[in-house]
């Protein structure tokens, strides 16, 4: 069995049924990376037979309740609504207000089914089951409710479908299509006319056309459940009822773009994206996000080679289906900013275009006139998993050992040695399970919005309490605020802290610890580190549930776990102050290496895809691609490896990133055994399987050995912690993406605007 | 010749045993008459076809009856007349089409898709419609199992890899009595 | 030990009958004889001894002296130990149905509170919110009567073992608000109500949450929702309030009414409150007669008595007689409408109306005579219903301006008569599809008018095309 092989099967999926275990299992014994077949072979096909055997016959169950959808019996948990046990019949049932994700509201009344000696039809959403109950899902009752209700919402519903963004993938649309009437007979327009209610401002993400609303309270239940701001609600009653913030208000959230994707009408609509193209003029290609480091799943939408916009894809071990406002609106900045062409310093020190070879030629030339210990590799925060391995492999060949991030992370004790010591072990999903939530100096609602967003959703679905440790930031629920000196969590690991979050901790039958990376880069972060992998195993060996993980570290870049895992030193520090001679950042843009820290005469061989940071101070810069524009490998801070897909290709003469290296490898003279992406990924894997294992995450448990090596860092610590993104308007622009982006920028200026407002 | 009659006399017993209405045309039904009016000796009914065709014929008819048994590996590859090119570099994504997020709908979703990896576009610059280069960029077939999707990209000869898509969900059931629950958070504030 | 208490006092139950009101000697041991006769065929008038509201009209004093001198708070103690299941158990003999419209039957209501406890507190709900239009019985009882509501909280707070009654009153209610309060106060300083209430070592706390003016609120759910502070806006059932109601607790919510018969029939005897009317439909009733009679007024009389007979005894009869009568609207605006051939046989009971294709509902009676626009009357309930749809649901938010749109052009007769099936319809189509009875209740005086009126839409319409030429409403048919 190859090594690949055994991190497949190792870990198997935790079904609820064995019969799609069985499914689950057989398919990712499929998904055996593609590397295994470096003879361009495509995965072995023994397993896949297994996929048929997928149980259909419904047995009975003890603990479930039986109730039959239109006479066919399906077995359901007590308390199941009929809108559930329906979808489980396979009978999909329409509806405008229930959200599966959302608190059940009941008023649209779309839902409404039959039910056998009932006098009224009943609201599917939100009557739960009882044992024997019949259901008639299309019974001439059933079908004349909806055609009712369908009539009643397209009676102050202006039929500007033509104009309207929605259009095209729209629910109302599509339901009036199915169970609407065929033909009007509102007369009322030869009279009165429609509803007309005037549109609100809700910021620059977030168009409105309130005319169209249907008063299905998606958004405001999103607003004040998922995105912990209460600022929607309706006002007004009857006809004159209106959705929308009481005063005209911003909708502060860094999770506003799903009110869009929520709102099953056109009310709601993406500004930046609007009257942009309609949804079957466009293709849709699966994707990842990189802007957060929970590489949340995406689709990407496209025409004539231009990214349109971005949207969630479900993933529920990840995103679920929201997605974080930065990874939604900033992909306007992909169009702007861009490097499309290679560019040389001229005699006068301006970046000048040039052609592909010339600029491979003279970083090639600069490479090898470098001593070894003269170079330095820089990778950032987009970098992917394939160009971070050639890199390093030609900076290896040219006898350097000098390749880091620009994200530190302490290197004593365990450091980058054991996976587990820098990811999120709990797992995002599991997050959800937690009943106690410490973060320690971290603002998780704008370093992962969405781990925020699962956060909440424990603290508000499981009561799991909350403490911070860190600067007192709005996180959208209550949190215990213990403090912000990092020597609480030195009192907290060596038992000495009296504080209650030390009784919570160790009263908590799955307590989790998420310690945010940016606080490691301090000259006390590895004792903090050291501190907080104490506290963590301390807790965890008492608990019940033996594979609950307690460390978490939350990275702040989609790159860094990737180049941690190949062996990326993380940080630049020392190696920048030994004055290197060339110095090739790689998409390297948060400005930690800047000209005044390098030597006059020193080479920056810049590659990328924007002119941020990183190409201002470059001689040479080689165009690269941006994540939507290749098949790369991005590993998320779980250790989930994912891959993004080529929605658009790169702009002008930019190239994919590790071909770029590929080709400059062969100019140095010191050519990279791989010639395509297949044998790249061989090489990931051989570095390690978890990098090319696409969709799943594998456990880490070497906690004790970590503590082993950092017992002798655990010294006294006294700093005060400190965040970077403390307010909604530095969460905007945070990358070479993002700043590029004019909708982010606009974002920015409305967050501060409204700060002024009174309210 | 001999081998040729009989099997046309085979199809014509076929034939007879479909057609069943009696043989008698008398009203009143016979006891002594064996049940099955087939099996009534008679002389075997040979078509005409059969009689006048040559041995080639027969032997090309004979082929063209008989079911064809294939080699289980096929590679369509040397007769398809895709180029090259496309068979060798292109690499093949078998998916379960994602829930557009803008929609509830789940309907067009329940199957496995096999696409391309996705080429250059442009826009026309006479109409402003999208081009390509990609003879397959819009080649995409639909499939009941990721299985199918399997054996049609081998059969083509195309590497294929497989997404699994993540939408399992635990069962939980929604309970409306929430919002208005005394003592738990999801009690809503407003509507 | 409760047990054998109730089985002692069980024995002096005849006696309580006897002793309790104070004007009740010479009828009382008839009315026992009576109950052991079912036939009875008249119903009506109610003698004076039997009334439960002996002030209904304020002339003597609201206070406690008041209250007092005409039997309230009188052994109420010794109810409250009778314990909880003797006083369901009288409520239920009673025959009680709920005075607030829905007609649901009290004692029933109450036995689902006696649910074993799962920690949750349990509260009663007053529902003083009478906003019906043509309904005025409630405040009359809170303004001139209101130690009975506030002994009925207590009485029925005990039966169902609820530590807390609010009386949720309709805001516009200014006087009745402060009476209320007045005598709350009066009641907690003469330990009638709170610690300890009337020595029963039972304690309960009486509020009065006043409203803010809005019709829907006097639905129990969303009543519940203004008490909570929230936007008054139904929810879904179930969970009935006795499940998860006020501040998700277990919850009961009556009318006034209801609640302030209850010490009588407690003090009567449920047998005594039974004898009067059908079976099904017992007991005495508040009726509101408003409208085109010679002497609205508000009168208690027994149930099941003939339309008839209440207008002309209670009201002077219609003005310009009986031959003037239109139509009667026999139990507040959300009832359908019947004719006047319908009203000369019909009887004021839950079973009698719903015989006439019409409902009880709060025993409103609204009478319409000849000068009646009937077409306009209706069209301006229609607009009432409109206005205080909450707009929380599709069917009630659009159906119900819809109607009312369509109300208003067949006051004109600016409509096609194609357009009286479509509104029928789309009364049907809102009717049972809305998460509270708004809907409904709007939906059945267009389905009443339409019902017993349609040629006068038709004639309406055919006059305006006379003079207008052919409505534009015909372009779509």
């Amino acid at each position: 069995m190859t090594k690949a092989d055994y991190y497949c099967s190792v870990k198997l999926s935790r079904c609820r049924c064995c019969q799609s275990k069985f499914f689950n299992e057989s398919i990712r014994m499929l998904r055996q990376p593609l590397t295994r077949a470096l003879a361009l072979k495509s995965p072995t096909r023994a397993a896949p037979l297994a996929a048929r055997c997928q149980a259909t016959q419904i047995q009975p169950q003890p603990d479930k309740v039986e109730v039959f959808i239109d006479d066919k019996p399906v077995y359901v948990l007590p308390g199941t609504t009929i809108l559930q046990a329906t979808a489980q019949a396979g009978v999909e049932i329409p509806r405008f207000c229930y959200h599966e994700r959302l608190a059940v509201a009941g008023n649209c009344r779309m839902c409404l089914v039959e039910v056998e000696k009932s006098p009224k039809p009943a609201a599917a959403c939100a009557m739960p089951v009882m044992k024997g109950m019949r259901v008639k899902t299309n019974s001439d009752l059933t079908r004349k409710a909806r055609e009712g209700v369908m009539e009643f919402l397209l009676v102050n519903h202006p039929l500007d479908c033509p104009i309207c963004d929605q259009g095209g993938e729209c629910d109302l649309q599509d339901q009036s299509m199915a169970f609407g009437s065929d033909k009007s007979r509102f007369t009322d327009i030869h009279f009165s006319g429609k509803r007309a209610v005037e549109d609100k401002d809700v910021g620059p993400l977030i168009k409105t056309i309130m005319t169209r609303c249907i008063h299905c309270t998606r958004c405001i239940r999103f607003a004040s459940e998922v995105a912990g701001v209460d600022d929607f609600g309706t006002t007004g009653r009857g006809t004159d009822m209106q959705v929308g913030t009481y005063v005209e208000k911003m909708f502060l959230s860094e999770l506003s773009g799903n009110i869009i994707d929520l709102c099953p009408v056109g009310a709601l609509t993406s500004k930046p994206y609007s009257f942009a193209a309609r949804p079957w003029e466009t293709r849709r290609i699966d994707s990842v996000d990189v802007l957060d480091p929970l590489g949340s799943n995406i689709v990407v939408t496209t025409r004539t080679n231009e990214v349109l916009r971005i949207l969630p894809r479900t993933n529920e071990e990840i995103n679920e289906e929201w997605l974080s406002d930065k990874s939604r609106f900033a992909c306007d900045g992909l169009k702007r900013q861009r490097l499309v062409t290679p560019m040389l310093t001229d005699s006068r020190g301006n970046l000048t275009p040039v052609e592909w070879e010339d600029a491979i030629v003279a970083a090639a030339r600069a490479l090898r006139d470098c001593p070894p210990e003269k170079l330095l590799v820089v990778a950032g925060d987009m970098a992917d998993a394939e160009s971070l391995m050639a890199l390093k492999d030609l900076a290896n060949k040219l006898g350097s050992e000098n390749v880091c991030t620009e994200q530190y992370f302490p290197l004593e004790g365990a450091g980058i040695d054991l996976r587990s010591s820098y990811l999120l072990n709990t797992k995002i999903a599991n997050v959800e399970d937690a009943d106690f939530v410490l973060l320690i100096g971290t603002n998780v609602r704008f370093e992962a919005p969405l781990l925020n967003a699962r956060i909440r959703k424990a603290y508000v679905h499981k009561e799991t309490d909350i403490a911070l440790i860190g600067p007192q930031v709005d996180l959208t629920y209550d949190y215990l605020h213990v403090g912000e000196s990092a020597s609480i969590v030195k009192d907290l690991a060596t038992g000495t802290s009296s504080h209650e979050v030390m009784k919570r901790l160790q009263q908590a039958k799955r307590p989790i610890v998420i310690l945010g990376a940016d606080q490691l880069k301090t000259p006390e972060g590895s004792a903090l580190l050291a501190y907080t992998q104490e506290l963590a195993l301390k807790v965890q060996e008492k608990l019940a549930d033996k594979e609950w993980k307690v460390l978490n570290v939350l990275q702040r870049t989609a790159s860094q776990v990737a180049a941690l895992d190949i062996g990326y030193k993380p940080g630049v520090g020392k190696l920048l102050q030994s004055g290197p001679k060339v110095v090739y950042l790689l998409g390297a843009d948060n400005g930690v290496v800047s000209r005044d820290q390098l030597p006059k005469d020193a080479v920056v061989i810049y590659q990328g895809h924007h002119g941020d940071n990183g190409a201002a101070i470059a001689d040479i810069v080689l165009p690269g691609a941006a994540y939507t524009e290749k098949r790369a490998t991005y590993v998320n801070a779980e250790g989930r490896a994912q891959q993004t897909l080529v929605a658009v290709t790169p702009p002008g003469k930019a190239r994919e990133d590790w071909k770029i290296i590929r080709a400059l490898s062969e100019v140095v003279g010191e050519r990279l055994p791989y010639d395509n992406l297949d044998e790249i990924r061989d090489r990931l894997s051989q570095v390690s399987p978890a990098l090319v294992n696409y969709g799943n995450v594998q456990d880490n448990n070497y906690f004790a050995q970590a503590r082993a090596l950092a017992q002798s860092l655990q010294k006294p610590i006294s700093g005060k912690m400190d965040v970077q993104l403390k307010q909604l308007e530095d969460y905007f622009m945070t990358d070479s993406i993002s700043r590029a982006s004019p909708t982010m920028a606009k974002c920015v200026q409305a967050v501060l605007k409204q700060k002024q407002s009174s309210y | 010749m001999l081998k040729a009659v009989s099997r046309a006399a085979g199809l014509a017993k076929t034939q007879l045993s479909k057609s069943l209405p009696a043989l008698s045309t008398c009203s009143v039904r016979l006891q002594t008459c064996p049940p099955d009016p087939t099996c009534i000796k008679e002389a075997w009914k040979i078509e005409n076809e059969s009689i006048i065709s040559m041995p080639d014929e027969q032997r090309q008819k004979n082929a063209l009856e008989s079911t064809i048994t294939v080699p289980t590996k096929v590679d369509l590859t040397p007769v398809n007349g895709v180029p090259e090119e496309h068979i060798k570099t292109r690499r093949v994504r078998i998916y379960k089409p994602s829930k557009n997020a803008m929609q509830s709908g789940t309907n067009n979703i329940h199957h496995w898709e096999m696409e391309f990896d996705n080429r250059q576009r442009w826009e026309n610059p006479l109409m402003g419609w999208t081009s390509t280069g990609d003879p397959l960029s819009n080649m995409k077939i639909q499939f009941s199992s990721p299985d199918e999707a399997i054996e049609h990209c081998e059969k083509n000869g195309w590497m294929w890899y497989i997404d699994e898509p993540k939408i399992e969900k635990s069962e939980k059931p929604k309970n409306y009595g929430l919002n208005f629950s005394w003592n738990r958070r999801t009690r809503v504030s407003t509507k | 030990m409760a047990g054998a208490l109730a089985r002692v006092i069980q024995g002096t139950k005849s006696h309580l009958g006897l002793v309790g009101p104070l004007v009740n000697i010479s009828n009382v041991p008839v009315r026992f004889q009576q109950t052991q006769a079912p036939t009875k065929s008249k119903y009506g008038p109610l003698a004076d001894c039997d009334r439960v509201f002996t002030n209904l009209y304020g002339r003597h004093e609201w206070r406690l002296k008041g209250a007092l001198s005409r039997g309230d708070w009188y052994m109420t103690k010794e109810i409250i130990l009778k314990g909880s299941d003797w006083i369901v158990n009288e409520l239920k003999t009673s025959g009680l149905r709920g005075r607030g419209g829905a007609g649901f039957p009290t004692g029933m209501k109450w036995s689902f509170m006696q649910k074993p406890s799962d920690g949750r507190p349990k509260y009663l709900v007053v529902n003083a919110d009478e906003g019906e239009p043509g309904t005025c019985k409630d405040r009359e009882i809170m303004r001139h009567d209101p130690h009975k509501l506030i002994e009925g909280c207590l009485i029925a707070g005990s039966a169902m073992g609820a530590q807390a009654a609010y009386i949720y009153i309709r805001g516009e209610f200014y006087n009745e608000a402060s009476n209320l309060q007045v005598a709350i106060a009066e009641a907690y300083q003469a330990g009638l109500i709170g610690k300890n209430a009337c020595g029963s070592g039972y304690d309960f706390d009486v509020f009065v949450h006043r409203g803010a003016g809005a019709y829907i609120c006097g639905e129990e759910t969303a009543l519940i929702e203004s008490i909570e502070g929230k936007q008054g806006k139904p929810r879904l059932k179930p969970p009935f309030p006795a499940d998860i109601g006020l501040f998700g607790c277990p919850t009961t919510v009556n009318n006034v009414e209801t609640i302030a018969v209850s010490p009588t029939i407690c003090r009567r005897g449920g047998k005594w409150f039974a004898s009067f009317g059908r079976t099904r439909n017992s007991g005495t009733k508040l009726f509101n007669i408003s409208g085109h009679v010679n002497t609205p007024c508000t009168v208690e009389e027994e149930m099941s008595i003939p339309l008839k007979e209440l207008i002309e005894r209670h009201a002077g009869g219609v003005i310009g007689g009986w031959d003037n009568l239109l139509a009667v609207i026999p139990g507040g605006s959300s009832t359908p409408l019947i004719p006047k051939d319908v009203c000369s046989t019909a009887i004021m009971d839950f079973d009698g109306l719903v015989a006439a294709q019409t409902s009880l509902g709060t025993a409103a009676v609204i009478v319409m005579d000849r000068s009646t626009d009937i077409v306009k009357a209706i069209a301006r309930l229609i607009m009432f219903y409109k206005h205080e749809s909450c707009g929380q649901c599709t069917p009630c938010r659009e159906g119900v301006s819809w109607m009312n749109k369509i109300m208003y052009r067949f006051v004109d007769g600016n409509a096609s008569p194609k357009e009286i099936d479509m509104l029928w319809e789309i009364s049907k189509q809102i009717e049972g599809h809305t998460i509270c009875a708004l809907g409904d209740g709007a939906a059945w005086p267009v389905q009443g008018l339409i019902r017993h009126f349609r040629p006068e839409l038709e004639r309406r319409m055919a006059e305006y095309a006379a003079c207008n030429g052919p409505s534009k409403a015909e372009r779509l048919y």
